[in-house]
């Protein structure tokens, strides 16, 4: 008995051992220049952190990749010895695909898609929850009662994140509106500032944007007004008027990722269903405009000043609301979800029952547009 | 929503977006003026974006930013010049080439800088007075920068120069018939230098204004395409400084309406249409018999005394 | 004639085939050796990093392979450039006109029930097609109205650009697609098929080099080559000669029009299997071949080996990009050094230089 217990604990470290990747070069494929301080930057960021880390581990990278090209540079990175490549962007998913089949030894994971391979997996850090936070603040900042929003492209992606923002305006905040435009761009400064003037002059007055610069924050402090940071650490573009705002870490993806795969618990033949769907419990985003700043100090008195009568906690500042939100979605427990029925989406239509919570699937396809949000919304579900 | 307010919105943003535009047009008709298309515009402009934050940066005066991104932009514009100038090279090529290359180059210097506010953007100015005229006050002379009343004023100073004075017969002359101005004893050769140089220090200015004042700071390919805007610009203008003024407001106040009518149209007509009235525009002119619009010489590279 | 020493420098009207190989390969040398200082600049010793290009281009059959699949969509439209230059119809609009390929391909991919034999022939058709119309549309301009057609073909490309956005954030956008703006994939029938273990679209790669030769056979051999000639290079013995620009115009636009169709029909057909945003669907194409066919000096036969040089050029910037771990922009100022150098000696290949000991060589002729 104790023989073969032994025995097949060799044989598991054996197993291991035969799988694991004693030395891992990864090869990052980048959508955009690694200076757009926005999706490309972080994840640039990102794998220089753990490339720092862990000395079994060298990196390399390749930027602005057009889409359609990944499989030649795929192939260009396997044949410098990649033996991990990670592609970063939603139109890369087909070529990812059609490569993992063609280096059946390699490791892939694509980012931000659907599809997935033996040896490839699928992953996202998203930033709804951190979006209906930073919604609470805006809600309570807004004077107007017109929030203001410029997003890249009306993709489900988006419109989880507007959503959210919304329906964590509208908590703190009923009567609020949030003004959509979108700029068709996930980088183009000069749209970012026209859509965010255009807002302005439509009567809004917080702002919060999808787009990879800083530009939204740069115009609202122009006018003086208040703003959430997207993505990359943006408190010191106005230090006086970014309130908070999103953080990735998408070096806690790699980081778990890459161990596992170094200590060969993943390999080339089981990642068909490895999907890593990283939110704010396994720190893969954060709250705030810069890190360790969940809410820039300059604020503090205003958020705490503005106190609701809340249906579960009673009378509670925003800023006190804020931080127990965020400490039940650490919770692995889950305790709290935006997306908690009942919900209305703006037509009138009950989208999420009483007592229920949206599965993942409705998550990342989501089209409908919250009851609250104003302006354009393509693809919006008829009736 | 008031109709005063869209009038206001409409009005102060055409002349903000619309600053860069009229500076790299001003320019470029310049230069077409003498008989050189400068292609490299969209070059030029991200050469001038990037040396105005790396100066105004470094030494913390946005005005010396613009001066160098003038002086970098003229600079790049001379090699235009050279190859196609004194060695007679195919202009849309060698134009092609500058942007293709500035866009590079710019980037290559730029990393370091990326991710960094600028510390001292120029400052916006609220005309004292005029600013409180209703309507007009808040459209026109609040937050305004200096380079729009500048732009303005060299608008018509530069119409006043083409069309006014002796300098002006000499640089058309050069772009309509540069055998005939050589034989009048015009320099034709420093003519297009100095068109182009000054075409080139106005696009570099435009560039500079969309890193120390547009949006301070400084991002790779920031000039997102402006530089074609320009070129469109140049012949929707039909080559004159005044009419520059008209397309430019009117190519940026439909750029901004784009974002305040989102919810009636879709954006990508709002967008293609300043591009289709360029064309439009040419056409009725066309239609009228006026076909003489552009300068008589424009890309063709002048040899003197040969055939 | 002008001497310097024992060289004879003689200029000639039109440059010789030698002279115009020679001088254009010293200055693709000359700026390789430019290329040096940036290399250094970035720590890479220069003879590597050209050693590592050429390997990574020429030197291995995957790097063969990545030249010639950048070659095809260069080809097509530098073939129809060349095509229009010629006539002196300056489109500077292939790169609309492709995207226009593009759209009808997808078009009949997505929505016509066709058997899958003609679905392809019919994706290669409608593309044609549609560049052809887009590029007539300012030929069109230009003879009846006087419309400038560097401006207008410029303008055209972005009319078509805002086109492709709306069509797939609008009516074409793929419900399979979960929100992103693209269509759906194409059925399988609408894949062209590819070299093995390359990603070569080998009809498209045909369809181009059958297209410089029917060109250099339309421009040498037939009456129209002729009238196309003739109205390039002497409008006024054209109009003596009663040729009508506005027939010669619209066929020149239709030609080359279309060759950029079909460049669109490749990519979307051969690579991307969909429609998408158009910045991701040409590369800049459209304008690079506007360099291709000045290259090739009005011949469609060299716009081959333009074409290759360009081809060269975007796989060297991957090679660049992933073996050498150079930031992307050094593709822009690589390309923008080999095109400054490549116009600045063209006046060079006007001279010709022969070797005189002094006394000797007054030909008589009249120098300049």
């Amino acid at each position: 008995m104790r023989k073969a217990i032994i025995g097949a604990v060799l044989v598991v470290m054996a197993g291991l051992l035969v799988g694991a990747q004693e030395e891992i070069v990864a090869g990052f494929i980048y959508v955009g220049p690694i200076g757009d301080l926005g999706w490309t930057y972080a994840h640039d960021y990102a794998r220089r952190l753990v490339d720092e880390e862990f000395d079994w581990l060298t990196t390399m990278y390749v930027e602005s990749v057009a889409e359609g090209q990944e499989g030649a540079i795929i192939d260009r990175l396997v044949a410098q010895g990649c033996n991990v490549i990670f592609t970063t962007s939603f139109g890369f998913m087909d070529g990812t695909i059609e490569a993992a089949a063609r280096h059946p030894d390699v490791i892939f994971g694509h980012c931000s898609g659907f599809k997935r391979a033996p040896n490839s997996m699928s992953y996202m850090a998203d930033f709804y929850q951190v979006y209906y936070l930073n919604g609470l603040m805006a809600g309570a900042l807004t004077e107007t009662g017109k929030v203001g929003y410029v997003g890249a492209f009306p993709i489900p992606e988006l419109k989880r994140h507007i959503n959210a923002f919304t329906i964590g305006v509208k908590e703190v905040n009923p009567e609020a509106e949030v003004h959509v435009r979108w700029i068709y761009s996930w980088y183009d400064p000069g749209a970012a500032k026209e859509a965010t003037e255009a807002l302005i002059a439509e009567g809004c007055d917080v702002f919060a944007f999808t787009e990879d610069s800083p530009t939204v924050i740069q115009v609202a402090a122009e006018h003086a007004l208040p703003s959430f940071a997207h993505y990359s650490p943006m408190l010191e573009f106005a230090p006086e008027y970014v309130v908070s705002g999103q953080l990735v870490h998408w070096e806690a993806i790699y980081r778990d990722f890459l161990l596992k795969v170094h200590q060969g618990i993943y390999t080339t033949t089981n990642l068909q269903h490895v999907d890593y769907w990283w939110t704010l419990p396994q720190g893969a985003v954060e709250l705030g405009a810069d890190f360790g700043v969940a809410i820039n100090p300059v604020w503090e008195d205003e958020l705490k000043a503005y106190v609701i009568q809340h249906p579960v906690f009673g009378d509670i500042s925003v800023y006190d609301l804020v931080f127990i939100r965020l400490s039940q979605f650490a919770d692995p427990g889950i305790t709290f979800d935006p997306f908690q029925g009942p919900l209305y989406d703006r037509k009138g239509n009950l989208v999420v029952p009483e007592g229920m919570w949206l599965s993942y699937e409705s998550l990342i396809t989501m089209e409908w547009a919250v009851d609250g949000v104003v302006g354009p919304w393509p693809g919006e579900p008829e009736g | 929503m008031d109709w005063e307010s869209w009038v206001v919105s409409t009005l102060n943003r055409a002349l903000a977006y619309g600053t860069p535009l009229l500076w790299g047009t001003l320019g470029e008709i310049y230069a077409e003026r003498a008989g050189v298309v400068n292609l490299g515009v969209e070059g030029m402009m991200i050469l001038g974006a990037f040396s105005a934050f790396a100066v105004a940066q470094s030494v913390g005066d946005p005005w010396l930013g613009l001066l160098a991104a003038a002086v970098v932009g003229a600079g790049a514009a001379l090699i235009h010049a050279l190859f196609t100038v004194t060695l007679r090279a195919n202009q849309y090529v060698s134009g092609l080439a500058l942007t293709i290359f500035g866009l590079g180059f710019s980037g290559l210097l730029g990393a370091r800088w990326v991710g960094i506010p600028l510390a001292n953007p120029l400052p916006k100015l609220t005309v004292p007075g005029l600013s409180q005229l209703p309507v007009l006050g808040p459209a026109l002379f609040q937050n305004q920068s200096y380079l729009t009343y500048i732009g303005l004023f060299l608008a018509v100073v530069l119409w006043l120069v083409l069309y006014k004075t002796r300098w002006g017969i000499v640089i058309r002359s050069v772009g309509e018939s540069p055998a005939t101005a050589d034989a009048l004893g015009v320099n034709v050769f420093l003519v297009r230098y100095l068109c182009l140089a000054f075409g080139g220090a106005m696009a570099g200015v435009a560039g500079g204004f969309l890193s120390v004042e547009y949006r301070p700071a400084w991002t790779e390919g920031m000039t997102a395409g402006t530089g074609w805007i320009v070129i469109a610009l140049t012949i929707f203008a039909a080559w004159n400084p005044l009419r520059a003024v008209w397309g430019v407001l009117l190519f940026s106040g439909l750029y901004h309406l784009a974002y305040r009518l989102q919810a009636w149209f879709p954006p990508e007509f709002l967008k293609l249409m300043p591009y289709a009235f360029a064309i439009l525009v040419l056409a009725i002119a066309g239609l009228r018999g006026a076909r003489q619009l552009a300068p008589g010489a424009l890309g063709i590279p002048y040899t003197r005394g040969e055939k | 004639m002008r001497r310097l020493g024992p060289l004879a420098f003689e200029r000639r009207l039109t440059p010789s085939r030698p002279a115009v190989l020679g001088v254009s390969l010293l200055a693709i040398l000359a700026a390789l050796g430019t290329m040096s200082i940036i290399f250094a600049a970035y720590g890479v010793p220069p003879l590597r990093a050209y050693a590592v290009i050429i390997k990574g281009t020429l030197g291995t059959r995957f790097g063969l392979m990545e030249v010639l699949r950048r070659t095809i969509p260069l080809l097509l439209c530098g073939v129809g450039l060349v095509l229009a230059f010629r006539s002196k119809f300056w489109n500077i609009g292939a790169e609309g006109q492709l995207l226009a390929g593009a759209v009808a391909a997808a078009g009949v991919a997505l929505f016509t029930d066709l058997p899958p034999p003609l679905l392809l022939p019919a994706m290669f058709g409608a593309g044609f097609l549609a560049g052809a119309i887009w590029g007539m549309v300012p030929a069109l301009l230009k003879v009846r109205l006087g419309v400038n057609d560097v401006i207008s073909t410029l303008m055209l490309n972005y009319v078509m650009i805002y086109i492709v956005e709306w069509l797939i954030h609008g009516p074409w956008k793929g419900p399979t697609m979960r929100g992103f703006a693209y269509t759906d994939t194409f059925p399988r029938a609408a894949w062209l098929p590819l070299i093995p273990r390359s990603m070569v679209h080998w009809p498209t790669l045909a369809v181009g080099v059958g297209a410089a030769i029917l060109v250099a056979l339309l421009l040498s051999r037939t009456r129209l080559g002729y009238e196309l000639r003739v109205s390039g290079e002497s409008p006024d013995a054209a109009h003596y000669a009663g040729i009508s620009f506005l027939k010669v115009s619209l066929v020149v636009m239709f030609l080359s029009g279309g060759l950029a169709g079909l460049a669109g029909v490749g990519e979307v057909a051969g690579i991307h299997h969909k429609l998408l945003p158009p910045i991701q669907i040409s590369l800049g194409y459209g304008y690079t071949a506007i360099i291709v066919a000045w290259l090739a000096r009005g011949s469609p036969l060299a716009a081959v080996v333009t074409a290759l040089l360009f081809g060269f050029i975007f796989a060297a910037g991957d090679e660049m990009k992933v073996t050498l771990q150079m930031p992307f922009q050094v593709v822009g100022v690589f390309s923008g050094l080999i095109l400054f150098f490549l116009i600045g000696v063209e006046l060079l290949m006007y001279w010709r230089v022969r070797f005189l000991p002094k006394g000797e060589g007054w030909t008589g002729k009249a120098g300049s």
